[in-house]
């Protein structure tokens, strides 16, 4: 693809001594959502650390916007523009919430200057901006999480299974607020829960077993019963 | 109501506490208590010094730092001699400045290396060649290097001899005169020095580079270049000014001069912690139990190193002339008359409290106790200190440089031990062993405390002090004990049992400390 | 059954193979006191007859190895194997060396009765140091078991108890069975002292081999792993704690028969951070390694302090951060790997010039 934000090129990443991906590529296009697809424990979460470079990968390589990130460390590769929402909702509950906020600012001001943006989409955190981080409920906590992804300029979002744990309200809710904020920048998601994903993303990568096995637009997913039984189960 | 609820243990072992410290203070007279409190505090002040720095490292990079007693006591012998010998500071300080500016063209020699190709057998022989030759250099410049040298043997070099002239000094309100200055060298010397640690840097920029390939470019460049420039300056400036830098130093009071080795003992401290941080214990986070090996072989080491600099036997420091006086106006009986005489007590119904033990170790504990709150809830830097705590991998991926952190909080927690060292000083006296029991004191207050929570170490160093105060002064007087005709006295090795007995018992009731938080 | 006989004889051919290293090194040390002899020129009768000379001494420091070499053992069973982090592990071998000692010297009572009742108490001490596992884990463990040593070692030096432990000075006075003394009788206490510790290492190796040994593997790698396995962990802990705590009481025994003085020294944490010392330098949970570690310890201690003098703990601290650095996982776990990291031990200390790359991290 002549215009993709993010290549991951046949990545190879170890932890410990586990070779968790054994061949991994995905390419994200600029603009839109792209998600990952794959049973628990096939490796997504993994991509997008070898991705953001916590989990450096032996082999393969990850390029972003042209510029390979090759040896570059995790901090180095997020001040490109890359924002990270982690699952399990890992907001840093002694903080509070403008610290939350505050901490992800890689400029002075950006806060400032997005607090509109990001309150529009989660009114809840103006209300709960004092708090400390654990007084939050789940669903305040992952919109939380995202938040904090958006105070920077981040051309890329990775995001790490919104809708884990979440009442349907509260994913209706996630779901809007990733669409629109898939205005402002591209989304690379990870997402277990079908439904959630095909209304999302316009392509989608399935990976099995540490490799990337497919990918496509989420269109002809949708209707390919036959694929969506083998890679993910009843869906 | 909720948050009654939740903390309901804690609030129960604080009233026991509470309790127990009521029950203590019954048996005593007013001014048995009050002083026996205030050193009970000034106790734990000195051991907060020691357990904060081991919380933050520990919280933070989950490092239990068990060379901090070492640092401590290297803070108090380095303070010690800015005190008493400024000439020897003088004397090392150019070496020392020159040898950092080297070491900071590494990154240089890497980018430099980076574009340097050579066939495989030439680019494993030279860093071994260069790690030589440095060595080489280093051993032959310093082995003449111009020192005003002391001889723990021989009792008129001794520093328990320095110590005792000091003394009588201050108490003669004299000045003491400078000793003549050593042998001035050319600058041949410097150049040796500062060229030796170049090579040492180009040698494991060699090694670098043989294991992971040569580096791209350099950040902060210019920041690197003006840094290095000016330890060069200032290293030189001082060789070439040492005589007058000396006579300068001697002539000051001992209160300023107090200062000098505080602030000494402090930068020595941030120095050997970003070092030790930089060059052992970053290398193996992914193997925390060498971690813990390495930094007790440290700590062996430096007791071993100061015993062979300073000698094995125990001396003392002389407190500044501010807190000796015993002349007219003496004890004061107020802080204001304190001030105008120098008295070395203060009467406080009717006992007296020395003024540098009870009143002026309180005040720096509690100076820092507030100056390290403030730099971690209202800056940006404890912000980031807080987060790491919890989630050091999240607070990287939002593009902050978390290593960075790392080194600063080491170097921050060490020199709170150097500090603490050089505060203990005067009123503990120096030797080799002292910062052993205090390791031990800080690991107690610190586990009492909740191992990461930075207010839980004062609380629990708080408590160390106090318990060992308190059983130190009944082992004087003894208690009344139901079913006991002669009051119980608790012998001396009772004192660090009874800590390490509220310790257990704390454990036992709430594993995670007074403060800890279940993650 | 017919084929057992040749079966057995076959498995026992089998495990001679498989353990050449170890029987080879054995052997070493049994002919070690005559080795010496024969090199210091003193005809062997002398040797027999346990006349002072080279080859004495080097017994009586063999001794010493052996003695330590079951201390680590002891050590690496609970830190390497089931990955406890004991600060407290000298209570244990002092309790060994205290208890017996003072039972033979003030009580009177002979060998046999004190072994039994130190093997009641190592099994109540292993129970006492287990009873807050359930609760604390982790550094604070160590914490704890370092507070309840530290009680012991600050109890043997008081003063009340001087009539019983010597209080600082040490417990001395002790007299060993003739049959069994180090200064008449050094050549039978040395190979008392070897077989000993032959039998603990194969005694370790067994546990190690056993269904529950392999649990404690896996709790030390993943706990969770096993829980969820419906292994009730604590249980497997507590077993690696009582015969840790046996072992190490065994070693603490032999430790008071050899010395004159029993130091109170030997229940600080110095003492704890030699066995792990020991296990670390060796390779920790390698069980051949603990031996090994003791013997570098030992034999490093005694020729520095014999070489540099007052410098000796500067240069044996160095000794240790060096190999840290340059043989991460001990000498046994290195010599597994065939990888010596010379190199990469000097790119760990330039490492902060270049940020880590690939695998950067697992150097």
């Amino acid at each position: 693809m002549p215009d993709a934000i993010l290549e991951v090129q046949e990545v190879h990443t170890f932890i410990g001594q586990f070779h968790i991906l054994q061949g991994v590529s995905v390419s994200v296009p600029r603009g839109g959502i792209v998600v990952l697809l794959g049973r628990n424990g096939a490796g997504k979460t993994t991509t997008l650390k070898t991705i953001l470079g916590l989990l450096p990968p032996r082999q393969g390589q990850v390029i972003f916007d042209g510029q390979s990130v090759q040896g570059r460390r995790s901090f180095d590769i997020a001040a490109l523009g890359i924002g990270f929402v982690p699952e399990h909702r890992a907001i840093f509950r002694s903080l509070s919430v403008a610290e939350n906020l505050k901490i992800a600012e890689r400029a002075r001001g950006d806060l400032d200057r997005k607090a509109d943006f990001i309150f529009g989409l989660f009114p809840d955190l103006k209300r709960l901006y004092r708090l400390p981080g654990n007084h939050l409920s789940g669903g305040q906590q992952q919109m939380l999480a995202v938040a904090r992804a958006l105070v920077p300029d981040n051309r890329l979002l990775l995001i790490d299974e919104p809708s884990e744990g979440l009442a349907p309200i509260i994913i209706e809710q996630m779901m809007h607020a990733i669409r629109q904020l898939s205005a402002e920048s591209t989304v690379l998601l990870v997402e277990q829960n079908f439904v959630v994903a095909s209304q999302l993303a316009e392509s989608y990568v399935i990976i099995e077993e540490g490799r990337s096995v497919q990918a496509g637009l989420m269109a002809d997913l949708v209707v390919d019963r036959e694929t969506i039984q083998r890679y993910l189960g009843a869906a | 109501m909720e948050t009654l609820r939740r903390n309901r243990t804690l609030l129960i072992t604080l009233a026991i506490l509470a309790f127990l410290l009521f029950t203590a203070i019954q048996g005593l007279s007013t001014r048995d208590w009050v002083i026996t409190l205030l050193r009970g505090i000034s106790v734990g002040a000195i051991t907060f010094l020691v357990a904060s720095g081991l919380s933050l490292i520990f919280g933070l990079l989950d490092v239990l730092n068990l060379a901090h007693g070492t640092l401590f006591m290297i803070g108090a012998y380095v303070g010690w001699t800015t005190y008493l010998r400024p000439d020897t500071l003088v004397d090392l300080l150019p070496p020392v400045l020159l040898l950092a500016a080297g070491l900071l063209l590494g990154p240089f020699w890497a980018a430099l290396v980076g574009r340097w190709r050579t066939s495989r057998t030439v680019s494993r022989a030279w860093p071994w060649a260069a790690l030589i030759l440095a060595v080489a250099l280093a051993t032959l410049v310093f082995a003449q290097w111009p020192l005003a040298r002391w001889d723990p043997a021989v009792a008129a070099q001794s520093p328990a001899t320095y110590s005792l002239q000091l003394d009588q000094a201050i108490k003669a309100g004299q000045a003491r005169a400078a000793p003549a200055p050593a042998a001035q060298g050319g600058l041949l010397r410097l150049a040796g020095a500062f060229l030796g640690s170049a090579l040492l840097a180009l040698g494991l920029a060699g090694f670098s580079a043989a294991r992971y390939g040569g580096a791209g470019k350099v950040t902060g460049a210019p920041r690197r270049w003006a840094l290095g420039a000016l330890l060069l300056v200032t290293g030189v400036g001082i060789y070439t000014g040492d005589a007058a830098l000396t006579r300068f130093l001697f002539g000051l009071d001992t209160a300023w001069l107090f200062l000098i080795a505080l602030l000494v003992a402090l930068v020595t401290g941030a120095a050997l912690g970003a070092l030790m941080e930089i060059t052992l214990i970053r290398p193996l986070y992914t193997r925390p139990i060498y971690q813990l090996m390495l930094t007790l072989g440290l700590g062996v080491s430096g007791i071993e190193l100061v015993q062979a600099i300073w000698g094995r036997t125990e001396f003392n420091m002389p407190k500044p002339a501010l807190f000796q006086g015993s002349g007219a106006g003496c004890p004061a009986t107020s802080i204001v008359d304190w001030l105008a005489n120098g008295c070395s007590t203060i009467d406080v119904l009717g006992g007296r409290i020395r003024t540098y033990n009870e009143l002026f170790v309180i005040l720096i504990g509690v100076i820092v106790l507030v100056a390290v709150s403030v730099l971690l809830q209202r800056s940006r830097l404890g912000m980031i200190i807080r987060a790491g705590v919890q989630d050091s991998e999240m607070v990287e991926a939002l593009g902050i440089n978390v290593r960075q952190v790392f080194t600063l909080v080491f170097a921050l927690g060490a020199a709170l031990a150097t500090l603490g060292g050089i505060i203990a000083a005067p009123s503990m006296g120096l030797s080799p062993l002292m910062g052993e029991s205090l390791l031990l004191a800080a690991l107690i207050a610190l586990a009492i405390g909740g191992l990461t929570s930075f207010p839980g170490a004062a609380a629990g160093s708080l408590l160390v002090g106090l318990v060992q105060q308190f059983i130190i002064k009944y082992g004087q007087i003894g208690i009344r004990l139901p079913f006991l005709e002669q009051p119980f006295k608790p012998t001396p090795p009772l004192v660090p049992a009874s800590t390490v007995l509220l310790m257990v018992i704390i454990l036992l009731v709430l594993p995670q400390g007074l403060f800890g938080r279940k993650e | 059954m017919p084929t057992a006989t040749p079966s057995r004889g076959f498995a026992v051919r089998a495990w001679l193979r498989a353990n050449t290293g170890p029987l080879i090194v054995v052997g070493l040390l049994a002919l070690l006191p005559f080795a010496v002899a024969l090199i210091d020129g003193q005809p062997l009768a002398e040797v027999l007859a346990n006349q002072p000379g080279q080859a004495k001494f080097i017994q009586g420091l063999m001794i010493e190895v052996f003695i330590l070499a079951i201390f680590a053992l002891s050590y690496d069973l609970i830190f390497g194997i089931t990955g406890l982090l004991s600060f407290g592990h000298a209570m244990f071998f002092a309790v060994g060396a205290y208890l017996s000692g003072i039972m033979i010297k003030s009580f009177g009572w002979s060998l046999a009765p004190t072994l039994g009742l130190l093997a009641v108490v190592a099994v109540v001490q292993a129970l006492l140091f287990s009873v807050v596992l359930p609760r604390v884990q982790g550094v604070t463990f160590a914490l704890v078991t370092l507070g309840i040593a530290e009680v012991f070692h600050i109890v043997i030096q008081s003063r009340e108890l001087v009539g019983y432990t010597g209080a600082d000075v040490g417990l001395q006075g002790v007299i060993p069975p003739a049959f069994l003394s180090p200064a008449a009788q050094r050549l039978r206490f040395y190979f008392v002292a070897l077989g000993l510790a032959v039998l603990v290492y194969l005694l370790c190796r067994r546990f190690v081999d056993s269904p529950t040994g392999r649990v404690c593997i896996a709790t030390r790698e993943n706990e969770n792993r096993a829980l969820m396995l419906g292994y009730n962990t604590f249980y497997f802990k507590l077993t690696a704690m009582i015969i840790s705590s046996l072992l190490a009481s065994l070693a603490g025994f032999l430790h008071m028969l050899y010395q004159p003085i029993v130091s109170p020294g030997i229940a600080s944490l110095s003492y704890t951070v030699n066995a792990l010392l020991m296990v670390l330098v060796g390779g920790m949970g390698t069980l051949s390694g603990a031996p090994i570690g003791a013997a570098i310890l030992r034999l490093l201690t005694f020729y520095f302090d014999k070489w540099f003098g007052q410098s000796s703990g500067f240069i044996l601290g160095m000794v240790y951060v060096a190999l840290v650095l340059f043989l991460p996982y001990g000498i046994v776990g290195t010599w597994k790997l065939r990888r010596f990291a010379w190199r990469s031990g000097w790119a760990r200390l330039a490492q902060p010039l270049r940020p880590p790359s690939r695998d950067g991290e697992r150097l």
